[in-house]
């Protein structure tokens, strides 16, 4: 099996090649069925390779393909390696990312272009396998701007549309900037161990003691790189905005698969995080405000798919918690179990936004639920697990990260379950108002309600299973079922381990399971009371006063509700929105344009088109360099 | 040898096809002779043979030079069938490129100080005519007269400094430099080190590093499109493969003392390029300052002179020319149009798709992104300069790399986007369709197998 | 009769570089500037003569780089006439201040 490992990259390759050389004169069926079958190849691949690591816990399979650069000092070489960590990420990538093919075919059945959608796609798994199966830093890389670059061509793949265009340039630029840090990150690997390899940066900064500057320097630098991909905190508003791809995309890239790119690689480079505690806390803090932050910004959207977003941006926030508190399989576990109910959602909700005839606006949807059935039920599949409902996946996950939250730090666990808390909310709002209550759309939409064609519900099912069963590969010590994925996960988080004990009583994680079950019934009850019930249609952002607000609400319990919690959130969501993200962040990298540009207007006086002031100008030039270097 | 004398064959040919009257195979037997000449490059490789009393040194860094050039300048010459053949003036364009190519190998393999100074002018005097070649057009003037005044004035420098060395030194073999200054490098005078600076104030004009970049972006956007594309790939080229060759034979055992100042012209350079590409709207004065940026970059392999600057330099050279000629096969094209706006790009993408895709790559690649040539280019050139001790300058590249992508970016989306009123029809012909696709496959290649052009050396 | 010593001719040499070089700043008229120019080389010459007679009498390299400045300013002066006259017939004047449409 060894020798390979580089078919698992090559097919997507082909599949690539197959449809972007061929394009149009690809038989449309054809294209699509060819690119679901590298991608599930590579699956297939993958599954034997885990089979493999399975049955021999030290295996690490290295191989090297070229040197790039050696000289006596430093050697950088491109070579793939498949250890426990990067065979996970081989799974979900190539099974969720099979699925989200097959789905494609019915979703942009449609689509003139359906043969460069599919190039697109492929060329995107195989960057991402190309990410993790890369033995250093510098093949990450590689697959990381991949990644990006596929990223802006698929969020512009609707290129006629303006705002598209600015969507795809924003998620690029802002991700430009994390590569920023990452790339200063890399070269400072570089001179600290003389190579970008894993096991030679590993060993290297293994043997440094805790605290050293430059392992937090490289720490904080590949952060801002993680912030970038990621979206975090300051770099995130890019994701809500990608959501002008199309739905499958944002399912396979902007919740399943690139967005983890981050979490990935802190994970991979974990022995460094663990030696630079400062580092972590950064991470830890910015995870929490994130997700916190995107949480509250998700209260207020009315859009289907913005609501989702920001829920990424929020969940990626608690895996980020997860990497500063220094449970490493716990962010993971968290990563493949998002990757089932997040892809589940965005799918669900390309399905309604398909019945639709476009319309993403949940004010102009509801009682879908008669005519879609089986989107609705893995679409409730999917918030049952996302809001951490026993026994679904995200409960074990997310149940994992609060309980390493409560053994290092009281407050944090706090943050956490208020965000679960919100979590909570958004996500029973977007399931209620969509699926209960009355139909609001036009008469000719309601005409042509139709469920999805079976390419497109298959997937659906399947992912639906997964966020059901997903979880039991990491179940807590109270269910005295082993924890899989930390067994399997153990030789790669070794080192970190020794460092940070994360343990909690039972009787804390009987209490935790019991009460945030029962808080979260209560906020279903609200939700269902609200929304289903009453009927109870949010009003768009700029006709709503806080007064409509109280009149909607007839009864004294929901105007207790609505005084208590619904309305300082509200406040906080809007502020979120308004100050912090539009202002505060917008305003930074409007700013940093700003500066460029009224620096170059400023430079433009010098290019005058004088030639005598050309020439006393470099003479001048001249004359304090030599000045310097003379008599300095 | 034999390379320098076929390709100023072609010179002395075409001048003679007025004559004799056979001006219409004229196209077909330059690019001949630019095929066999690149065949007779790769028979130098290895050899190391001293022409002239140690005049010329065809070592491999010469050679692969020499090589990358040659290739540029076939590929210039397939992309400009339309703009030679028929021209009442084609022989003397086709003579005075040739002449200027010679010009540019000269400096490529220079061991005498004596030869650095005939390359250069060579070179210069043959782009000053090219510059101003347009004669009814007043810019063209315009960018003539800009071009030999402050070349003149920067040969100028070049000469004093090579004078100074001279008088401290007493020869102008770069190997007995280099022996003398290795012994006597604690108390050298005060002239050598004067002089040393003034060269390099001569070759950082020469390649267009700020401060004595002003003359770029006027003299790029004056000249006749077909002679821009040949100053921001061949003539660079060239600068950088002199500047590189005489600092690291020479002058490297004093590089304490002038490594600083260029540091400094290096991090000035990116910044000034980035921020004033910025606010561009003409595609190719957009080009004339990220050349000057690039030079930046450029010069950061001469900063940190160690082993493999040389290998960095010509892989940027090289993944930085390819780029450059593809690009200018549309701006030569839009030149015709008459329009050179980035905006007059607007839908392009719908009618020309191929171009659309092969210019996306490669603005891609000159942004430094990978997998593609220019990414391994800047990585092979940044990670020299940290080792060498330049962190800040590092971070200064990889800041205007940053920047660099808003301008290369606005380029790929104006491509992409719906057409407006002023949308202009453009029209590849199969030379320059085939010049694209060529530089598509290289620009690839080379981001995937780099070792297929750093091993040559 | 004793000889002029070396700083001496240094000195005028370095005086004519500066002299040419103050030409090219404050003059607009392109004839004048390319006089600069050639009293910029002519500077050169003079050095590269004297570092050879004074230092190194033994061999004449020095001697022989002046005969290639000589050659190539020249060369460079010819191709600065024909601009000349070019940017004469397009602007009716040689002066180098009238050209500017090419800045920013």
């Amino acid at each position: 099996m060894e020798q390979f490992i580089w078919l698992i990259p090559a097919l997507p390759l082909l599949g690539f090649l197959i449809n972007g050389i061929g394009n149009k004169s690809v038989p449309r069926g054809m294209s699509g069925l060819v690119a679901s079958i590298t991608v599930l190849g590579g699956f297939i691949l993958s599954v034997v390779l885990f089979l493999q690591l399975l049955s021999d816990p030290n295996l690490v399979i290295q191989q090297k393909l070229f040197t790039w650069m050696a000289t006596s000092t430093m050697e950088v070489d491109f070579g793939f390696m498949v250890d426990r960590l990067s065979v996970i990420m081989l799974l979900v990538i190539t099974g969720v990312g099979f699925l989200i093919h097959v789905y494609s075919m019915g979703y942009m059945h449609e689509e003139p272009d359906y043969a460069r959608y599919f190039a697109y796609l492929n060329l995107f798994v195989f960057f991402m396998l190309i990410l993790v199966l890369g033995s250093g830093y510098l093949m990450m890389f590689v697959g990381w701007e991949g990644v990006g670059l596929c990223s802006y061509l698929l969020i512009g793949f609707w290129f006629k549309n303006n705002d598209y265009n600015a969507a795809a340039s924003k998620a690029f630029i802002m991700n430009r900037i994390g590569d920023l840090g990452f790339l200063l990150g890399m070269f400072l690997m570089l001179q600290t161990f003389g190579s970008l390899s894993y096991d030679k940066v590993i060993s290297g900064a293994s043997t440094m003691s805790v605290g050293t500057p430059v392992l937090t320097a490289i720490a904080l630098l590949l952060f801002v790189g993680a912030m970038g991909k990621s979206a975090q905190l300051p770099l995130y508003t890019w994701l809500p905005d990608a959501m002008a791809g199309p739905t499958p995309v944002s399912a396979l890239i902007h919740a399943a698969t690139m967005v983890t790119a981050g979490i990935y690689m802190v994970v991979r480079s974990n022995v460094i995080y663990v030696l630079a505690p400062f580092a972590s806390e950064i991470v830890l803090i910015v995870g929490i405000l994130t997700a916190l932050l995107a949480a509250f910004v998700g209260l207020k959207q009315t859009d289907i798919k913005k609501v989702l977003a920001y829920s990424t941006v929020s969940q990626l926030g608690l895996m980020f918690v997860a990497l500063g508190l220094g449970a490493y399989k716990t962010a993971l576990f968290h990563v493949v179990t998002h990757a089932f109910f997040k892809a589940l959602l965005f799918l669900c909700s390309g399905s309604v936004i398909h019945a639709m005839g476009g319309e993403q606006d949940m004010r102009k949807m509801g009682g879908l639920k008669k005519a879609l059935p089986i989107t609705h039920l893995t679409f409730l599949i999917g918030t049952l697990a996302i809001t951490g409902i026993p026994p679904f996946a995200g409960f074990f996950s997310k149940d994992e990260i609060m309980a390493s939250a409560f053994a290092t730090n009281g407050w944090i666990f706090a943050l956490v379950c208020f965000c679960a808390l919100l979590t909570a909310i958004y996500m029973f709002r977007l399931y209620f108002l969509t699926f209960h209550g009355e139909f609001r759309g036009s008469q000719h939409q309601q005409e042509h309600l139709h469920e999805s064609p079976a390419s497109m519900t298959t997937p659906l099912i399947v992912l639906a299973i997964l966020s059901t069963i997903g979880g039991f590969i990491g179940m807590p010590e109270i269910m005295h079922a082993p924890h899989l994925l930390s067994r399997f996960l153990k030789p790669v988080t070794a080192m970190a381990e020794s460092y940070t004990s994360l343990h909690v009583t039972h009787t804390f994680e009987y209490i935790l399971l019991v009460s945030s079950v029962s808080i979260l019934a209560i906020v279903i009850w609200f939700s269902h009371r609200k929304y289903a019930v009453q009927k109870h249609v949010p009003a768009a952002p700029q006709e709503l006063s806080g007064f409509q607000w109280v009149l909607h609400n007839k009864f004294f319990v929901d105007e207790f509700y609505d005084a208590i919690i619904v309305r300082p959130l509200r406040m906080v969501s809007s502020l979120g929105y308004r100050w912090i993200e539009q202002g505060f962040i917008d305003g930074i990298v409007n700013g940093f344009g700003t500066v460029a540009t009224s620096l170059s207007a400023a430079l433009r006086y010098l290019q005058s088109g004088a030639i005598g002031f050309y020439m006393i100008a470099m003479v001048i030039s001249f004359i304090v360099v030599f000045f310097i270097q003379m008599f300095l | 040898m034999n390379i320098l004398i076929a390709i100023t064959a072609v010179g002395v040919l075409a001048m003679l096809s007025e004559i004799l009257n056979f001006r219409r195979f004229l196209y077909p037997i330059s690019l001949f002779v630019m095929l066999v000449a690149l065949a007779l490059t790769g028979m130098e490789w290895s050899h190391g043979v001293r022409y002239f009393n140690d005049m010329l040194y065809m070592d491999n860094y010469a050679v692969v030079f020499t090589g990358i050039m040659v290739v540029t300048t076939l590929l210039w010459f397939m992309m400009n069938e339309n703009f030679l053949n028929g021209n009442p003036r084609q022989a003397d364009f086709t003579a005075i490129i040739s002449f200027a190519l010679g010009g540019a190998m000269v400096m490529a393999g220079f061991s005498d100080l004596i030869m650095l100074f005939l390359g250069v002018e060579i070179l210069s005097i043959s782009m000053y005519v090219l510059a101003a070649s347009n004669k009814s057009e007043p810019r063209s003037n315009e960018a003539g007269f800009k071009y030999f005044l402050m070349g003149a004035f920067a040969s100028g420098f070049l000469l004093f400094g090579i004078a100074l060395v001279y008088g401290a030194t007493g020869s102008f073999n770069l190997r007995e430099i280099s022996e003398f200054v290795s012994e006597n490098n604690t108390d050298m005078s005060a002239i050598f080190y004067g002089g040393v600076l003034m060269i390099a104030a001569g070759l950082a004009f020469k390649v267009a590093a700020a401060p004595f970049h002003f003359w770029a972006p006027d003299v790029y956007e004056g000249s006749p499109t077909p002679f821009t594309a040949f100053m921001s790939t061949v003539v660079k080229t060239a600068a950088f493969a002199a500047f590189l060759r005489l600092f690291s034979t020479c002058f490297s055992e004093v590089s304490t003392w002038w490594s600083p100042v260029l540091a400094i012209m290096s991090a000035l350079s990116m910044l000034v390029g980035s921020i004033m590409a910025l606010r561009q709207t003409s595609l190719k004065r957009l080009l004339a300052w990220s050349g000057v940026a690039n030079a930046g970059y450029m010069l950061m392999a001469v900063v940190s002179l160690n082993e493999y600057s040389d290998t960095a330099l010509v892989l940027y050279a090289a993944a930085y020319s390819i780029a450059s000629i593809g690009i200018f096969t549309l701006v030569s094209n839009m030149t015709n149009a008459g329009n050179e706006e980035i905006s007059s790009l607007h839908g392009f993408s719908k009618v020309n798709r191929f171009p659309a895709l092969v210019i996306t790559v490669l603005m891609f690649s000159i942004a430094g992104i990978p997998p593609l040539a220019g990414f391994f280019g800047k990585y092979a050139i940044f990670a020299g300069a940290l080792k060498d001790g330049f962190v800040w300058l590092a971070v200064v590249a990889v800041l205007s790399s940053a920047i660099s992508v808003f301008y290369y970016l606005k380029v790929v989306v104006a491509m992409f986007q719906p057409a407006g009123r002023e949308a202009v029809q453009l029209e590849f012909n199969p030379g320059q369709s085939l010049v694209l696709g060529l530089v598509l496959v290289l620009v690839v290649v080379l981001g995937l197998v780099p070792a297929l052009i750093t091993t040559l050396i | 009769m004793s000889e002029i010593p070396l700083s001496h001719i240094l000195f005028v040499s370095t005086a004519l570089f500066f002299i040419g070089m103050y030409g090219m700043f404050t003059r607009r008229n392109m004839i004048t500037m390319l006089m600069s120019i050639e009293l910029m080389l002519n500077s050169v010459n003079i050095n590269f003569i004297a570092f050879n007679k004074y230092l190194f009498p033994g061999n004449l390299d020095g001697l022989f780089f002046t005969i290639f400045i000589i050659t190539i300013a020249a060369a460079e002066a010819a191709v600065a006439i024909a601009i000349i006259i070019n940017l004469y017939r397009n602007h009716k004047s040689i002066d180098v201040e009238e050209a500017d449409a090419l800045k920013h």
